[in-house]
């Protein structure tokens, strides 16, 4: 395929994010009519502007930046199993979150504190990380992927810790925010996500060519004009941020960043110039689309795009790894 | 005319001495083979030389600059690196890293008409143009290393630094990767190849350098290698220089 034929990909995933926002609002357990919403009459009118648009839009933020921190830790870590996850920032996140649920605090600084809680959880969990695997200043793709993977099992027992000693009606909004789950969301709140989302798939991107390049190697990098020290650093922080404030937004939704950039690999092209975009946009239909279809298969009952995901994402993951052997 | 210099090149892990004060100078248009038995430090001499590695001490010299002191980019442009090998399951496909070869020639998001040409050109000079949309992962040993190859010629750097260029590739391909960098040498590059082939390094090369135990034993033309075969004691005490009907002369061993 040539450059501009995967061009025209790129355009085709956006044009889908598009298609995704405008459409997927409509779908839901209550019918909501256009004309009723367009002439502003409610409940229509609210239904789809505060519970589902919103929630829409925030499907499409999560699952495009958990997409664009998998393919780009994939290629930081040379791993095709690599997921946003792996480097621990998510555990940090969840075990920031799950504190903050138990100990029943509702708001720290006007914002909910499971937010907070999260992003604290998933800075402390970058510092950790960081710093316990740099030597003399020096990161390596292979430290980086051992602490990561050293810290999640560290953060998932204190997880479990805090939980086993949680009451009962918050044992349960425990397991629900670890399950992920998409929910409607302020505006305001929408926006500073969406600005930081940009600004990290921006910077991501302007690399594209250097992901190629160390997807290869470090020494391969080294040689054909990057600096892999700095490369590395900049990947950790900018995927680690992007992680950070989805898991904050809507829990450790499970495989949206592993199975995207896959599917894009295999079907569009694995260069980071279309894999990254295209993982992006795709990213967040994905995860829309799967989270339109908890609201009604079971409906009235909600399945958490979380779980979906993880029901689509399981076997592609046994399939994966069973065409990987 | 481009030189590479080094000077009194150290380089030890702890106490160990893996490269120890190599001195030697060389110029554009010669093809040297590097040569010496495993663990001699003939690759960590080539990563020393691309700045993979810092030296401990002495320092290398690039048309009389300090290649130290040089950003990334302009090493990129001077000197182009083969490493051993790469991971063999990348999901690239043969033309999307055969391109990277010229990533480092521009500041622009997409390769230009001349980058594709220069692309083309490297595949069909490493015969690795036929399969350019098969992924990499697919492709046999030789294949790969035929791309790897191809990636180097289209950075069109002027030193070019291969380790092993001839692994896995079958004999005819031993010669036409060995021809491609006489040729490169030719057109004005400076090309160091490590190699255990040694007919191949004399057959191809000018120059021949001899590491042992990190030290540079010896630096001689082909010429003098063939001359004073005393250096070829070093790998082994059973080869000798043979001699066909036709007066060519080969390295055999009995």
């Amino acid at each position: 395929m040539t450059m501009a034929g995967q061009g025209k990909w790129v355009a085709l995933s956006a044009v889908a994010a598009v298609a995704a926002a405008v459409f997927l609002p409509w779908i839901g357990p209550s019918p909501i009519e256009f004309s009723r919403v367009v002439a502003h009459q409610q409940p229509d009118y609210l239904i789809f502007m505060e519970l589902r648009l919103s929630r829409t839009l925030l499907g499409l933020l999560v699952g495009a930046s958990l997409s664009l921190a998998g393919a780009l830790f994939q290629a930081l870590l040379r791993d095709s199993l690599a997921t946003p996850y792996t480097l621990g920032i998510s555990s940090g996140a969840s075990f920031g979150a799950i504190l903050t649920i138990t100990s029943g605090l509702p708001s720290v600084a006007g914002l909910p504190a499971v937010w907070v809680g999260a992003l604290l959880g998933a800075t402390a969990a970058l510092v950790i990380v960081a710093g316990a695997s740099a030597q003399r200043g020096q990161l390596s793709s292979f430290r980086l992927l051992l602490t990561g993977i050293s810290l999640n099992g560290v953060f998932s027992a204190l997880i479990l810790m805090v939980h086993s000693t949680a009451r009962e009606y918050r044992s349960i909004s425990v397991t629900h925010w670890l399950l992920g789950s998409l929910d409607s969301i302020r505006y305001s709140a929408l926006t500073v996500f969406a600005v930081v989302a940009s600004l990290m798939a921006a910077i991501l991107l302007s690399r594209a060519k250097h992901w190629n390049l160390l997807m290869v190697g470090e020494d391969w990098a080294a040689t054909r004009g990057v600096d892999p020290q700095r490369l590395l650093r900049l990947g950790f922080v900018c995927g680690s941020v992007l992680t950070a404030t989805a898991v904050a937004l809507a829990g450790p939704i499970g495989f949206v960043g592993l199975i995207v950039p896959h599917i894009v690999r295999a079907r569009i092209s694995a260069d980071y110039r279309i894999l990254m975009p295209c993982s992006f946009f795709l990213g967040g239909v994905l995860l829309a689309a799967a989270d339109a279809a908890g609201r009604i298969v079971l409906a009235p009952a909600e399945l958490p795009a979380g779980a979906i995901m993880a029901l689509l994402g399981g076997p592609y993951l046994v399939w994966l790894v069973r065409r990987r052997s | 005319m481009s030189t590479l210099q080094a000077e009194n090149l150290t380089y030890r892990v702890d106490s160990k001495l893996i490269v120890s004060e190599v001195c030697f100078q060389a110029s554009s248009g010669e093809f040297l083979a590097v040569v010496g038995v495993n663990g001699a430090g003939k690759s960590t001499l080539l990563d020393l030389l691309a700045g993979l590695k810092r030296p401990t001490s002495g320092r290398i010299l690039v048309d009389g600059k300090a290649f130290q002191n040089f950003t990334p980019s302009e090493r990129a442009s001077w000197i182009c690196h083969l490493p051993q090998a790469v991971r063999a399951d990348l999901p690239f496909t043969v033309e999307q890293i055969v391109r990277m070869g010229r990533y480092p020639r521009g500041d622009s998001w997409m390769e230009s008409a001349a980058d594709a040409a220069a692309v083309e050109a490297a595949m069909q000079r490493a015969r690795c143009f036929e399969f350019r949309h098969r992924r990499f992962a697919t492709l046999s040993g030789g294949e790969r290393q035929r791309v790897l190859l191809a990636a180097c010629l289209a950075q069109a750097a002027r030193i070019l630094l291969l380790d092993e260029p001839a692994t896995y590739l079958d004999l005819g391909h031993q010669i036409l990767c060995f021809e491609l960098l006489r040729a490169e040498a030719h057109n004005g590059a400076l090309c160091f190849a490590v190699t255990h082939d040694l007919n191949l390094a004399l057959a191809h090369c000018d120059r021949l350098l001899v590491l042992d135990q990190g030290k540079l034993t010896a630096d001689m033309t082909v010429a003098e290698a063939w001359s004073e075969p005393s250096w070829m004691s070093n790998f082994s005490e059973r080869l000798r220089i043979c001699r066909s009907p036709e007066g060519e002369r080969w390295i055999g061993y009995g």
